[in-house]
């Protein structure tokens, strides 16, 4: 199933749902990072994941990372109960920008 | 309507070594617990280091090749000690080059070790009997 993804100006807001594993981590790399890329402001839209593990994570922090070195930011918003856990796991609650 | 738990249970189920089966190793997973008494959570916390543990097969002892090997997870629970066991066939497992990243160093990847480590009390990599080549064990006192 494609993610959504919706554009307002220089903001992309990408609903990622479902479940992110190690197999659906290259699909939301490639829709995330063209953005990113393309020096926009991304958020990312986590209400309707289900369940994320390390790899989805490391989703996370790529994009983080990304958008610090093209001078954007990312924003993780309306997070799931079962992704802040796992977040907070990782203790990255202060280092990605939670909305 | 709620179901009897269980206090002991011995399930077990292979898998191909794919990312594409980490769905179902979660449903299974999901499956067994359901049969147990445990929060919600906890079931969660689980079936987390259960698919970690079984993605580092794809990753790890296979490098995400290509392969028609099945990998073998069998949940135990005797004495209100779950252990979890995994068998498969790919590379040894080097036990000394298994390590998390320091969780301060933030950067993608080397935290599926840390998450098994964060829900489990314990941690072991056993050498498989043939026809396996690894055998790993989490264990949890519930």
């Amino acid at each position: 199933m494609a993610y959504k993804v919706t554009e307002d100006g220089n903001l992309a807001t990408i609903f990622l749902d479902g479940e992110i594993d190690m197999d659906k981590t290259e699909e939301a790399k490639e829709l995330i990072f063209p953005h990113i890329e393309a020096g926009k402001e991304i958020h990312i839209n986590l209400k309707d994941v289900e369940y994320m593990d390390s790899s989805g994570i490391s989703v996370l922090i790529e994009s983080h990372q990304k958008a610090l070195e093209s001078g954007t930011k990312v924003t993780l918003k309306e997070i799931s109960k079962s992704v802040l856990k796992v977040i907070m796991m990782a203790k990255l609650e202060q280092i990605l920008n939670l909305d | 309507m709620s179901s009897e738990k269980v206090n002991s249970i011995i399930e077990n189920k292979d898998f191909l070594v794919h990312s594409s089966s980490l769905k179902d190793v979660r449903s299974f997973s999901r499956e067994v617990f359901e049969k147990i008494n445990l929060s919600q959570d906890l079931k969660d916390e689980l079936v987390l280091a259960i698919a970690e543990a079984a993605q580092n097969i794809v990753k790890h002892a296979y490098k995400n090749e290509e392969t028609q090997d099945k990998m073998e997870i069998r949940i135990t629970l005797k004495d209100n000690e779950l252990e979890i066991g995994f068998f498969d066939k790919g590379r040894p497992v080097e036990k000394d080059n298994v390590r998390h990243r320091r969780i301060d160093d933030v950067k993608p990847g080397g935290l599926g070790t840390y998450f098994i480590q964060q829900i489990m009390d314990a941690v072991v990599f056993k050498e498989g009997n043939k026809p396996w080549i690894n055998h790993l064990v989490l264990t949890k006192k519930l």
